[in-house]
């Protein structure tokens, strides 16, 4: 029995666990101090993409890890 | 249907050469831009017309942001971080064009008669990313090199403050530079690929969603662009940071301060 899908989606799913609670709390911190202090949004843009960008990195590693299993593997 | 491979499909070959279909999209993207510049650079006025306007437009906001956020050598690496985002930009949103990844040829692979598209989206190769990683990488090291000198720079690098820790961060600056290569490329490469794929699969269970995934597509190609010029721009802006002494201490004042 070929179990390569298998290995795949448990692969992008637990991978997704992680990033998907730190973008949840990023994101909400963020919008937490624009709500309190709106002149801020300047400031917080580029280090909230960055923040968001590197959280979201590890969820595109087991993406990638997930596709090079169904693709390559 | 198109099939999905992971790798740019090889299209065909001038001397050594391999032309796949990414490589075309990036060509293509190349052409357009220049051509585009071209064009508005013969017209341009001081007073901005529409087109001008909108071109513009993406420059204005990486030079705001570059100027505001990147270090002291800003204006040096502003030419870099601003092309690696407009072409990323353009390289991008060309895979959401009607046709790119869908029209092609038959060929015949292990006995399937499958599509190979005549232009796929640049960075849905890793190749592409991979390139401008260590592109962006090389450009990091030199700025580096560059402000702190080839003693400062590696000297930090290999053996930071405090000179005890030195066996034990030493290692770990090392590694955490080299992976960036691996991130930048992961990242775009990973979020490109998935974006076409999920086009591709879109395509076959409710085509009547694809407007829905191209919009998202639109956001994710400027995000994803604007994320690897800014991470670019970040390391330079690390890369060039005097490590010892005051200047460390006014970086992390308006994180405390307000």
């Amino acid at each position: 029995m070929d179990l390569t899908p298998l290995a795949a989606g448990l692969a992008i799913g637990l991978g997704a666990i992680g990033p998907g609670i730190g973008l949840g709390i990023g994101v909400s911190k963020a919008m937490e101090a624009i709500g309190r202090n709106p002149e801020s949004y300047n400031t917080l843009f580029v280090p909230f993409v960055l923040g968001i960008a590197l959280t979201e990195a590890v969820a595109i590693y087991a993406l990638v890890v997930a596709l090079i299993l169904v693709f390559v593997a | 249907m198109p099939n999905v491979t992971l790798s740019a499909e090889r299209l065909f070959q001038i001397g050594p050469w391999v032309i796949t279909n990414s490589l075309l999209g990036a060509v293509l993207a190349g052409i357009a831009l220049v051509a585009v510049a071209i064009y508005v650079s013969r017209h341009v006025s001081a007073v901005p017309g529409r087109l001008q306007s909108v071109l513009e437009l993406p420059f204005e906001f990486v030079y705001g942001v570059v100027r505001d956020q990147g270090g002291r050598t800003w204006r040096q690496m502003l030419p870099f971080i601003a092309t690696v985002f407009i072409f990323l930009l353009v390289a991008n949103w060309m895979g959401i064009l009607p046709g790119v990844g869908t029209i092609g040829y038959y060929a015949e692979e292990h006995g399937e008669r499958v599509l190979v598209p005549y232009v796929r989206a640049a960075a849905a190769d890793l190749n592409f990313t991979l390139g401008l990683a260590l592109i962006s990488f090389v450009v990091f090291v030199y700025f580096g090199i560059k402000v702190q000198g080839v003693r400062g720079y590696l000297g930090e690098l290999l053996a930071p403050q405090p000179r005890w820790l030195a066996p034990l961060m030493g290692p770990i600056e090392l590694i955490s530079n080299l992976s960036r290569i691996i991130s930048l490329s992961m990242r775009l490469f990973g979020n490109v690929f998935a974006g076409e794929v999920l086009v591709l699969v879109l395509l076959v269970i409710g085509p009547m969603f694809i407007f829905v995934v191209s919009g998202l597509e639109l956001l994710f190609g400027a995000v994803q662009a604007l994320v690897f010029a800014l991470l670019s721009m970040t390391y330079v802006v690390l890369a060039t940071i005097e490590h010892a002494g005051e200047a460390h201490h006014e970086n992390l004042e308006p994180a405390h301060g307000d």
